[in-house]
């Protein structure tokens, strides 16, 4: 069951936006879609993310993926134990293996809910 | 229509801004084959340069967009499949399975027996060997020798989804990397162009699509010229 509070993007990140806080990370589905991550690389405090524009990357044994922003704003926080920790990924998408902490000057106009990013998933195979 | 662009071996850099051009661009599936002028040791996207610092010096060296292990590109042919993900629709290990099973069929026609690894090292680590042909893994094509051929991707969802898939199939073992499998193994191996052709109705059939020669346009051209700077960067090379 994916979390109602969170907001998604058709390329699967998902954010949670509290008092102009942003988490962001990326979703159950992508992760199973990629598998066996090996990588991954974050923006640093203090840098800016722009809704749309990468602001990472992930890589399994067989793939480099983008990852894209849902919203604009500066990165607060990344969680800096997740690299080392990637099966944190598969066991809590929408919980430990958050990726960054972004304070909100905008949010996509294309991000879904999650009823229409279970039905996105479900069109995708 | 998979438009099939076969180009003369080119410079290391100019290969991987062409990919990437090729990535970004509008064509829904082109698969580029070529060579590499001068051979050259390309690093997988994430790895670091660092664990390289013991190859001769005079070593061309380039970092691919795609990821995986390093490959030492001496005489083979060198793939680059750019497509619209739908086309490549499924997970990761879907799309390579896939394609790898067509090129399998296609090589035995040509007298390369070869296989597509089933199981073997589930790979859930970080990668233990820095080269791409060093440790076979899952959905990997290898012969009784090792290792046939490299494969990566890149997927990207901006402007619209898309895949970029690398492939490498070793003609004669490269110098660095002399654990490879080769298709010169064989006792009467395929000519470059028989394996061109190969290769193409490969992928064709897996995208189910009909191939036709085509070309570069200008505005793809045009982007491969603006991307190449970044692959001459050093700073872009030794980024890790």
């Amino acid at each position: 069951m994916r979390p109602n509070d969170c907001k998604f993007l058709k390329s699967h990140e998902w954010c949670k936006v509290v008092d102009g806080i942003a988490t962001i990370g990326i979703t159950d589905y992508a992760v199973s879609h990629l598998s066996d991550l090996v990588f991954l690389d974050l923006p640093a405090k203090g840098s800016s993310v722009t809704i749309g524009e990468s602001f990472g990357e992930i890589e399994s044994v067989k793939a480099v993926s983008s990852l894209y922003s849902p919203v604009s704003g500066e990165v607060l926080d990344s969680n800096k134990d997740l690299p080392d920790n990637l099966d944190w990924l598969g066991q809590d998408p929408f919980g430990k293996a958050w990726m960054l902490k972004v304070r909100v000057t905008a949010v996509s106009p294309e991000v879904m809910d999650t009823k229409a990013y279970d039905a996105h998933c479900k069109a995708e195979g | 229509m998979l438009r099939v662009i076969v180009d003369q071996d080119g410079p290391p850099t100019w290969n991987m801004a062409a990919d990437e051009a090729l990535l970004l661009g509008e064509h829904p599936a082109t698969l580029r084959l070529y060579g590499w002028a001068p051979h050259a040791v390309s690093l997988g996207y994430f790895q670091s340069l660092r664990d390289f610092a013991d190859l001769p010096a005079a070593t061309p060296i380039v970092r691919r967009l795609t990821g995986g292990g390093a490959i030492h590109h001496g005489d083979e042919i060198t793939f680059a499949l750019a497509a619209d993900a739908t086309l490549l629709a499924g997970d990761v290990g879907d799309s390579y399975r896939r394609l790898h099973d067509e090129i399998v069929v296609a090589l035995a026609t040509a007298g390369v027996a070869c296989q597509r690894l089933d199981a073997g090292d589930a790979q859930h680590a970080r990668p233990r060997q820095r080269w791409c042909f060093a440790a076979p893994g899952r959905d990997d094509l290898v012969t009784n020798r090792g290792k046939l051929l490299g494969s990566a991707q890149r997927r990207i969802h901006s402007p619209r989804p898309r895949v970029l898939h690398h492939g490498s199939l070793v003609l004669q073992r490269p110098a660095l990397t002399p654990f490879v499998a080769a298709v010169d193994d064989v006792a009467a191996p395929p000519t470059r162009p028989q394996l061109r052709s190969l290769l193409t109705a490969a992928v064709a059939r897996t995208l189910g699509l009909v191939a036709q020669p085509g070309q570069w346009t200008a505005a793809e051209h045009e982007r491969t010229t603006s991307l190449e700077p970044r692959y001459r960067d050093a700073n872009f090379t030794a980024r890790r």
